[in-house]
């Protein structure tokens, strides 16, 4: 495998099926996809097109039906390739009983940091995330947006290669949306490589390099977001149709 | 293994358990119940009967307590952080799927052995550390399995023997004949005198007060008027002593000691029946002899490990159920084995005939048989019987408990947990 290819996706498929193991749902079918270092990715779709199923085979958290799934050119259920990757869930699901810094800390210590570097990390990012205030205060009494800045704090503790960031600004004001999509070009600059999923396309248009666009589980377009000549949201909804809002439409009626 | 993340994991359950105020409420429902216990239990008119009362039920309450409560936190320890999503942060990191078990194992079962080892100090507290406690032998026999081997032939050939017995399986009827060796009557008529042979443990010799233990009770279990002299003679040593007993269903006789300087590795106890009718006795159930150990202290000290044990294999076994199903139906499945596994013992003494003819019985006797098999390593320890009756808890059974449930059964549970976590994280 070419060294610089951090993640590729070949023929995969993933079917839920029910308790009697009867097909219910295929939510990606025959996907295939290839994110080289250092570029940031945006996978796009509607709701139901296979996004999060994508991501958390890629994060090894699902298997795939069919199809082989890598990243650095290992199982994304190895303890190797698990310690190159860093993860911001679409929600924050911290430890309610943890502080801030106790909860960088717990993060710190699974990526096997000594005690000394992981307090020196977490001191970093909780003044990176302007949380230096309230790190120790228990997160259950965080705001979402703070919630989120600690999630993102425990996502970069281990100085991962690649960042698998699902709906980053999900949830933050106009200005701590700004400072996300800052951080993750910078992060990008620095050579990191980034995955994320939006629903928001100005937040892709503004940070990805490279599109990809999901529908019914396939993928209907993929290309540079500076090749694309027209606007992200034309693109879109040029391939993907506006069936929100058909339904709507009908709906209204 | 992943020392990092293990004490990670470790310290993340143990701080949840303390800030939940989960580890408060044990602590306070645990010492209210060690210092009501003694206004609580009235024993059996005699001093003794209370203080064995007080013992076992105190220290058995808070176990029991202590064996619920973690048992629902165990079943949530993987099952609520998955359905909460949590769980998934820690698996995309670089530890393996054991050590997060392993690690929330550890830390419940740590939670359990703090809150447990406070009522073990009220209870050392208020008691005499010092009171002597015995080894409690049993006489030496052929085991009932090579008893039954040997009568299976004789068994089989007899006329008596009933149809359904003959055509059923060899180990079924060998069992059958084993359970009915172990509980084999040995009727001590008048004048007559009956001798079982004992092993000594190392270094006893005749300074040593020896007592015998003898259960007199028939196959009615009805108490039986006994009156008799028992002799412990020993490589040229002798322990004498007579019972006069007609109240009690257990009675320990002490035997004086012959004065003479030996140290003895084995002995024959005997008994004659001077009263004026038969005795039945069971060996292998009701004749003991209890030789001088250690005190109540280090007693108490074995009973606490191997409470600690259990409730380790309790954690254990709920760590996995939450890791392989949903903690409503883990916390079900849980309990209800508890249940099953405190019950089926007598379930099956009660009921051994495996030549039950119903299929619904047979297939519940079978599997009640499979429950008691499977418990066995749980219900064949009984600290807290042996700690209120000053009899040993043996140092070999307390080193098995630990091998077997704080080592082995963790590195199972947690291995088998490693196993469903990936298929179950994504649901």
């Amino acid at each position: 495998m070419n060294d610089d290819m951090v993640i590729s996706l070949k023929g995969v498929s993933k079917t839920y099926r029910d308790f009697w193991l009867r097909p219910m749902v295929n939510a990606v079918d025959g996907l295939d996809l290839t994110v080289g270092r250092g570029e940031v990715f945006g996978l796009l779709g509607p709701n139901g097109s296979g996004k999060s199923t994508t991501i958390k085979m890629i994060l090894g958290l699902l298997a795939p039906t069919a199809g082989s799934v890598s990243i650095f050119g290992l199982s994304p259920q190895s303890v190797e390739a698990r310690a190159r990757l860093g993860y911001l869930p679409e929600l924050s699901y911290l430890h309610p009983y943890l502080t801030a810094r106790e909860t960088i800390m717990y993060y710190a210590g699974l990526c096997d940091l000594k005690r000394s570097v992981a307090a020196e990390r977490t001191r970093e990012l909780l003044k990176m995330v302007q949380l230096e205030d309230v790190a120790d205060r228990s997160v259950a009494g965080f705001s979402k947006g703070m919630a989120r800045r600690v999630a993102l704090a425990s996502a970069l503790v281990g100085k991962p290669e690649l960042l698998v960031l699902d709906e980053p600004t999900s949830g933050l004001d106009p200005v701590s949306t700004k400072e996300v999509k800052t951080l993750v070009k910078a992060l990008a600059m620095n050579g990191m490589t980034v995955l994320m999923t939006s629903h928001l396309l100005a937040d892709a248009e503004d940070i990805c390099d490279q599109v990809m666009i999901l529908d019914r589980g396939k993928s209907v377009a993929e290309g540079r977001v500076s090749d694309l000549g027209e606007s992200l949201e034309e693109f879109f909804l040029a391939k993907v149709g506006n069936a929100d809002e058909f339904v709507l439409a009908d709906f209204l009626a | 293994m992943q020392m990092s993340s293990f004490w990670r994991i470790f310290l993340l359950e143990l701080t949840a358990f303390v800030r939940s105020r989960s580890l408060a409420i044990l602590v306070a429902a645990s010492t209210v119940w060690m210092f009501a216990a003694p206004f609580l239990f009235r024993g059996d008119g005699t001093s003794e009967g209370a203080r064995q009362l007080v013992v076992h039920y105190s220290l058995g309450g808070v176990a029991a307590l202590l064996a619920v409560s973690l048992l629902a936190s165990a079943t949530g320890a993987i099952a609520r952080e998955r359905a909460e999503k949590r769980l998934q942060l820690t698996l995309v990191r670089p530890v393996r799927y054991m050590t997060v078990a392993l690690g929330k194992i550890a830390a419940l079962s740590a939670a359990g052995a703090l809150v447990l080892g406070l009522a073990a100090l009220i209870e050392a507290a208020r008691g005499d550390v010092g009171r002597p406690c015995s080894h409690l032998l049993s006489p030496v026999m052929q085991s009932p399995q090579d008893e039954a081997l040997e009568m299976y032939e004789a068994y089989m050939k007899d006329p008596r023997t009933p149809e359904a017995v003959k055509k059923a399986r060899k180990p079924v009827v060998v069992r059958l004949l084993a359970q009915r060796a172990f509980d084999r009557y040995e009727t001590v008529r008048t004048n007559d005198v009956a001798t079982w042979r004992f092993s000594l443990p190392r270094g006893t010799d005749d300074a040593d007060i020896v007592k015998a233990r003898m259960r007199f009770t028939n196959s009615y279990g009805m108490r039986q008027d006994v009156v008799g002299l028992l002799d412990f003679a020993a490589d040229g040593a002798m322990w004498s002593g007579s019972v006069r007993n007609n109240t009690q269903a257990v009675v320990d006789i002490p035997l004086g000691a012959s004065g003479r300087n030996v140290v003895a590795e084995a002995g024959m106890l005997s008994f004659r029946n001077n009263g004026k009718s038969a005795v039945m006795l069971r060996p292998r159930r009701d004749v003991n002899l209890l030789i001088p150990a250690d005190g109540f202290g280090w007693n108490l000290l074995r009973a606490y490990v191997e409470l600690v044990s259990i409730l380790t294999l309790l954690v254990s076994f709920g760590v996995f159920l939450g890791s392989a199903l949903g903690r409503p139906v883990a916390l079900f499945t849980a309990i209800v084995s508890l249940a099953v596994a405190e019950m089926s013992p007598s379930v099956v003494e009660q009921y051994p005939d495996e030549l039950e003819k119903d299929p619904v019985d047979a297939i519940g006797l079978h599997i009640t048989r499979a429950a008691v098999e499977t418990t066995h390593p749980i219900s064949s320890l009984e600290p807290l019987a042996r700690l209120a009756e000053d009899t040993c808890v043996e140092t070999r059974e307390t080193v098995r408990a630990v091998l077997s449930n704080m080592l082995v059964a963790p590195l199972l549970f947690a291995f088998l947990s490693a196993l469903v976590i990936p298929r179950k994280t994504s649901d």
